[in-house]
């Protein structure tokens, strides 16, 4: 069994340019915020914003040119005494704030594989791309799951 | 005490050293190192031996981690995003600070121009963590910041060049060559470390890249990165070759090589965080305090032309990057912390010329001190003076 005929063919992309208020109205009704891909005009995808993305809007500095950094102490920020402006929401964008570098499964994988390498770097869900880099559905650990109890007969 | 009780002593001090000097605002390294003067040999004696001893193999893997995180700035990303400015900026004040150093420790310290060198080399690391945490207090945001950031999170992959080139330099005069010997042994010592850990990296990073398919957990991913991170330091100290650069070249390869390497530098910071306490624990701990005062004239010198090399070579490379009047004033007032990289390189001196290597380490330690004290003010001044933090009420 291939990645793609389990995967979700629909998903809620942004662009680079989208920003932080965009984003948040996006998923006013939510309960919980997805990983959210970040795509180009011709669907290739660039980043993926996560809900450890958007806490990192409370940090200041380049938090991405830090990873290579060794020594930094962890930064303790209370969200709740953290002083906005109303600005941020607009200046704010999905390109400042993505992942740039995050783990995508090929369409033809085999599920097992996936699963593995979902396993491997504790995702829950996974962006699904074909051979150009393209964004084509999202494969989360419950539709893995579904697909067996579906094998299994225990929901049809 | 026995070993296993000082290390447990080591861990739980350190960890509340750190929360105390959080809460003035001075980073963990600060509280490490300061601890380890305190506990160490030349104050309380509270460490065993056994640790004291092993500083070399904690030091040569912490080393190690290190130069393989920092190779991941290598990447051709990484070079597009952080621009021109912070290229030039951090090259030259690295460079100018060697220069600087190694010229005013030979003419007017007259130190033996190995020695001379190896200060100069050392001179070039820089070190985030105060930085960082300025910046991140005061929420500071803008062009400065972004440069400032750029500059101390790629330098010290520089320092790790100009040491390896340095470090082959001075071992070639210090085993006293003749004129035409020298040359080539300088230039094939050079050659040597520098392509030889460049193919040994290349090597370890292909059976990296390839073999992690097979994991299939995240404790499997963290042995396997370990593991050879390990072997290529252990095969970098077989051949002779600069430990540093060997790890720097395999993170450099990795991340070039493989679009997911990025998980493998993530899963040592499951364990770095332990190993780099017990780095400068024992750092702290190696420094000599009877020594200290004969140091005072080659300390101050080494303070005040360090900074001065910064500055100059900061710049310089924002004159040449075009980049704003602040950044060409202000920004090296951020580099001035030193601390993680400028110990490594001074233990490696330590080990590789005994008859100085006190000296010299015991200098890096007491400056250190000095430089993250006094590194957050200077950040903090040069933030207020770019305009990108607002302070009320207080001075700086």
């Amino acid at each position: 069994m291939q990645v793609k005929e389990v995967m979700s063919k629909e998903v809620i992309t942004i662009k680079r340019s989208t920003t932080l208020k965009q984003i948040l109205k996006l998923f006013a009704k939510f309960h919980i915020f997805p990983l959210l891909p970040v795509v180009e005009d011709d669907g290739r995808l660039v980043g993926v914003v996560s809900l450890r993305n958007l806490i990192n809007v409370f940090q200041s500095g380049r938090t991405d040119m830090l990873k290579a950094v060794p020594f930094l102490d962890e930064q303790e920020e209370d969200i709740f005494k953290i002083e906005f402006s109303e600005e941020v929401g607009n200046l704010a964008m999905a390109e400042d704030i993505m992942e740039s570098k995050f783990t995508t499964v090929e369409e033809d994988t085999s599920l097992e594989e996936a699963y593995k390498q979902m396993k491997l770097h504790l995702k829950e869900e996974i962006p699904v791309v074909d051979k150009a880099g393209k964004l084509v559905g999202r494969l989360g650990i419950f539709d893995i799951i579904r697909y067996i109890f579906g094998q299994k007969g225990i929901i049809k | 005490m026995n070993t296993i009780l000082g290390l447990g002593f080591i861990l739980l001090l350190g960890l509340f050293s750190a929360r105390m000097i959080n809460r003035v605002k001075f980073p963990a390294v600060t509280a490490y190192l300061l601890l380890g003067i305190i506990i160490g040999p030349s104050v309380l004696k509270l460490i065993p031996k056994d640790i004291i001893v092993s500083s070399g193999l904690i030091s040569n893997i912490v080393l190690g981690i290190i130069a393989f995180g920092i190779g991941q700035n290598f990447s051709r990303d990484n070079f597009r995003k952080v621009g021109k400015s912070v290229i030039w900026i951090s090259i030259l004040e690295a460079c100018a600070a060697w220069i600087l150093v190694t010229f005013i420790f030979l003419v007017i310290l007259r130190q033996p121009f190995y020695v001379a060198l190896i200060f100069g080399a050392i001179s070039s690391a820089t070190a985030p963590a105060a930085t960082v945490m300025v910046i991140r207090e005061y929420h500071a945001k803008g062009i400065f910041t972004d440069t400032l950031l750029g500059v101390v999170a790629i330098d010290d992959a520089w320092c790790l060049i100009i040491f390896a080139i340095s470090l082959a330099i001075s071992q070639a005069i210090h085993s006293h060559m003749l004129a035409t010997a020298f040359l080539i042994r300088v230039f094939f010592n050079s050659l040597l470390s520098i392509f030889g850990a460049f193919i040994l990296g290349g090597i370890i990073a292909i059976p990296i890249s390839h073999l992690s398919k097979y994991l299939r957990s995240q404790t499997e991913l963290l042995i396997f990165t370990l593991g050879f991170v390990f072997l290529s330091i252990g095969i970098a100290i077989w051949l002779k070759l600069s430990v540093l650069l060997a790890n720097m070249f395999l993170g450099m390869i990795l991340v070039n090589i493989n679009k997911s390497s990025f998980n493998f530098f993530e899963s040592l910071k499951t364990v770095d965080s332990t190993l780099f306490l017990l780095f400068f624990v024992l750092a702290g701990s190696n420094l000599e305090i009877a020594i200290l005062n004969k140091l005072g004239l080659i300390g101050l010198t080494y303070l005040v032309f360090r900074v001065a090399g910064k500055m100059i070579g900061a710049g310089l490379g924002a004159h040449i990057s075009n980049a704003s009047k602040n950044i060409k004033k202000y920004l090296s007032l951020g580099l001035v912390p030193q601390a993680g990289v400028a110990l490594g390189c001074a233990l490696i001196a330590k080990n590789d010329f005994p008859e100085v290597g006190g000296m010299i380490f015991t200098t890096i330690v007491a400056t250190t001190v000095i430089y993250e004290l006094i590194g957050p003010l200077c950040t903090k001044y040069a933030l207020h003076k770019a305009g990108e933090i607002f302070i009320e009420h207080q001075n700086i």
